[in-house]
């Protein structure tokens, strides 16, 4: 590194700058009233229930029954689309087939104050109502009005089941309907005078239409198809929730929990303020005791938190955030120890190497060099940690969780989702204190060695010069 | 400035095995002398708060309650929520089978309606099974015995040059000793044993792992400089004297950081930051003392019984 020139650390001060002002204040841009998010800032993270407050609920059948997989395939169908009729969007919701549960979790919108969590979470497992109802009229709210009101063709127990096909003549998928012995004289008779009408059939979930095809045949057999422009996920998306007008039981709760966002709000602000306070005093601290060393640590550590936190915003195009709760913030905590902990035994090498009686550049290349298999170790064993727990409580299509599934395959994904974070943001955390507490403070520290005014000794911690 | 440490760490083993024996026995005894507060994220159970206006007839809204859950065991307690300042009541009910959402409406929708004048809010719930509970526990455990036979593994072939595996277990016992640590402060303080036990005791595994790895190396290092020129006893010393002040520099800073983090937690009385900051300050205290003072004693400790099973003449011991 001997080569490191004056101006890299200039740049590298500029780019750390410029990189953490983009981080924290993202880059929008506005056309008229729509605002185009180009970059993510810091308020586009997702906290967790534990910090902004939310519903945290697990679903289950009731003991007596035997779900299979369709069945809570189905199941899901029907709290994702209650949950887009009650307005929430951002919201999780994954499927444990191994025991039977549906996971969900969702924290409350800005500015909520008259959501009532405990009928929300009654409503979500009650069993859907599906219809099919003749015509597609509706109100003005979407609802269904005039004969599509009147005239209800099937209800969910007249089918049997639904299922994706692929129509190898057409080339297209198409969600195949079986019929009960009740539903298919129903549905004979009203797809003989809807298809002279060339009339339609609309499918409703409670108040929902989730489509609304036209009849193109008589069905006599209980064999139905709906065609259209489905792909492979579309058709089985209908087909679950067709299914689950036809699911044989109402889902009970296993675990339930809800904050409300005033207890959350206070825990982020105090956070905000501690985190402030700790920063300053650490790097207070730091540039008293190691001096340049020192400032050029706390330049890093400023990089390393704010590359963190565009992890966790989802600043990254090529990667999703996470969502940041209170044990993630304690992963943020560790992650920043372990970076002061990289610049301090740095420092504490360089100054070593300096009584050894070497020259400051060799000083500075022996101080990185040996400081570093300490750093690895340290690191990489945190890496480890950060990796099983994320495989031990992160969602199961996760990729590591398909590769620690052979330690935690006796349990379903876990009730309290809030480690994960912890696991998410340490092993970003340590990832980045290896680019910016080892590359580039070696970068900026070789760069300001060469100037005149900062060869002195006494700055690296070593003895005045003589 | 530059300070060099010339401690006898080797020559105080019994001072720091005794403290440790009793802090760790202490630590497990306190479960019997103050009791253990599972908390029901673990054993199940549910947890029901809500803040009210005035003055609340506290036995009667008990009472109420247990008439509409059909008699089942309920305590309360009372409190104030700090970001509202409204006072409030705290509902814990022990089931067999958890509260099912819909009976929670129902007490919900009876008591705001029978205490109208009192404007009951629900604020916070939480209700678990007693099975998800007792697998979430479960889990956590499996996880921290993963990983502590990952570490293990790791450190047996980084650190080869040092009999790798007496080296990772030694710092595994540590590990297990500041846990243990952790556990205690938790019971002392009378905090519930929740996810935010788990966190704590993950962050002050990966802290004290950090802290064992940096002397580890050092002892690597000095061990390929000194080769036999220095005993194991010297070499150890040595090792733990050079990095002390980054031990001590690095501690300093993440525990004071942390006791800023507890002091606005607790200017601003959010209770779920305090139960997390002040027992990791205490397991960093734990972790770094138990870094310094014990594990390479500890694995320098072994060796030597190790040695001497062997019947290999034991290396001279210099004076140094």
């Amino acid at each position: 590194m001997r080569k490191v020139k004056k101006p890299v650390f200039f740049v590298v001060l500029l780019l750390i700058v410029l990189f953490t002002l983009s981080v924290f204040f993202g880059f929008s841009t506005y056309y008229g009233d729509m605002k185009t998010v180009h970059i993510k800032g810091l308020d586009n993270i997702r906290f967790g229930i534990d910090i902004k407050g939310g519903v945290d609920v697990t679903f289950t059948p009731p003991e007596d029954v035997e779900a299979t997989d369709a069945n809570m395939d189905a199941a899901k169908e029907v709290i994702v689309q209650r949950m887009v009729n009650l307005g929430i969007t951002d919201y999780e919701c994954y499927i444990d087939y191994d025991n039977s549960r549906i996971i969900v979790r969702f924290p409350w919108k800005d500015g909520e104050t008259e959501f009532d969590p405990e009928a929300a979470v009654k409503e979500l497992g009650e069993t859907a109502e599906l219809t099919f109802r003749e015509g597609h009229e509706v109100d003005e709210l979407g609802a269904p009005a005039g004969i599509t009101a009147e005239n209800v063709i099937l209800v969910g127990s007249d089918i049997q089941e639904a299922y994706r096909a692929y129509n190898s003549q057409d080339n297209q998928y198409v969600v195949s309907l079986t019929l009960t012995d009740s539903g298919k004289e129903k549905f004979a008779e009203a797809t003989a005078r809807l298809y002279k009408e060339n009339g339609v059939i609309s499918i409703w979930m409670d108040d929902t239409c989730i489509s609304y095809p036209t009849v193109s045949a008589v069905i006599t057999d209980g064999q139905a198809q709906i065609s259209g422009s489905f792909d492979a996920e579309s058709s089985k998306a209908l087909a679950d929730k067709i299914n689950s007008g036809a699911l044989p039981f109402k889902l009970v709760t296993a675990s339930f929990s809800t904050i409300s966002p005033s207890l959350g709000s206070g825990a982020l602000h105090a956070m905000v303020i501690a985190g402030i306070i700790a920063f300053a005093f650490i790097a207070v601290y730091i540039i008293a005791i190691y001096r340049l060393p020192g400032v050029v640590a706390v330049i890093a550590l400023v990089g390393q938190v704010a590359g963190t936190l565009a992890f966790v915003s989802g600043y990254f195009g090529f990667m999703n955030g996470s969502i940041l709760t209170i044990p993630g913030i304690a992963g943020i905590i560790l992650a920043v120890g372990m970076g002061v902990d990289a610049n301090v035994i740095t420092s504490e090498r360089i100054k070593e190497e300096l009584y050894k009686g070497k020259t400051l550049d060799g000083a500075i290349e022996s101080g990185f060099k040996s400081a570093f298999s300490a750093i690895l170790d340290g690191n990489v064993t945190m890496v480890l940690v950060a990796i099983i727990l994320m495989g031990a409580f992160g969602t199961p299509d996760s990729v590591f969780a398909k590769v620690l599934h052979f330690a935690f395959f006796m349990f379903g994904p876990s009730t309290a989702g809030t480690i994960y974070s912890f696991g998410f943001t340490l092993v970003s955390g340590v990832i980045l204190n290896l680019f910016f507490g080892v590359f580039c403070s070696r970068l900026m520290l070789s760069s300001l060695s060469k100037f005149k005014a900062l060869r002195n000794p006494v700055l690296y911690g070593g003895k005045k010069n003589a | 400035m530059h300070k060099t440490f010339n401690f006898d760490f080797i020559g105080k083993r019994k001072l720091f095995f005794t403290i440790s024996i009793v802090l760790v026995a202490f630590s497990i005894l306190s479960t019997f002398i103050f009791g253990v507060d599972l908390d029901i994220q673990f054993k199940g159970g549910t947890i029901i708060t809500y803040v009210y206006d005035g003055d609340l007839d506290c036995d009667s809204f008990v009472n109420d309650a247990k008439e509409i859950l059909g008699g089942a065991g309920v305590k309360y307690t009372t409190g104030v929520d700090f970001s509202t300042g409204k006072s409030n009541i705290q509902l814990s009910l022990t089931s067999t089978s958890g509260l099912s959402s819909d009976k929670q409406f129902e007490l919900t929708n009876a008591l705001t309606e029978k205490y109208a004048t009192n404007n009951i809010d629900l604020i916070e719930s939480s209700d678990v099974s007693p099975s998800s509970g007792r697998e979430f526990f479960l889990k956590c455990i499996v996880a921290v015995i993963l990983s502590s036979i990952v570490l293990i593994i790791y450190i047996a072939i980084r650190f080869k040059k040092i009999g790798g595996w007496l080296a990772g277990i030694c710092a595994i016992i540590a590990l297990l000793h500041d846990c243990i640590i952790v556990y205690g402060t938790f019971i002392v303080c009378g905090m519930p044993i929740n996810a935010n036990f788990m966190a704590v005791v993950l962050t002050i595994l990966g802290y004290s792992i950090n802290n064992t790895i940096v002397i580890y190396d050092r002892i690597r290092e000095n061990t390929k400089l000194y080769g036999k020129k220095k005993t194991r006893e010297e070499n150890v010393n040595l090792s733990i004297n050079q990095s002390l002040t980054r031990s001590i520099n690095t501690s300093l800073t993440t525990v004071v950081a942390m006791l800023a983090v507890t002091i606005v937690a607790a200017v601003y009385g959010v209770t779920s930051i305090i139960s997390f900051s002040l027992p990791v300050m205490v397991g960093m205290i734990a972790g770094t003392y138990s870094s310094v003072c014990l594990v390479s004693v500890l694995w320098s400790f072994f060796e030597d019984k190790k040695d001497a099973r062997k019947g290999a003449p034991k290396a001279a011991a210099k004076q140094a």
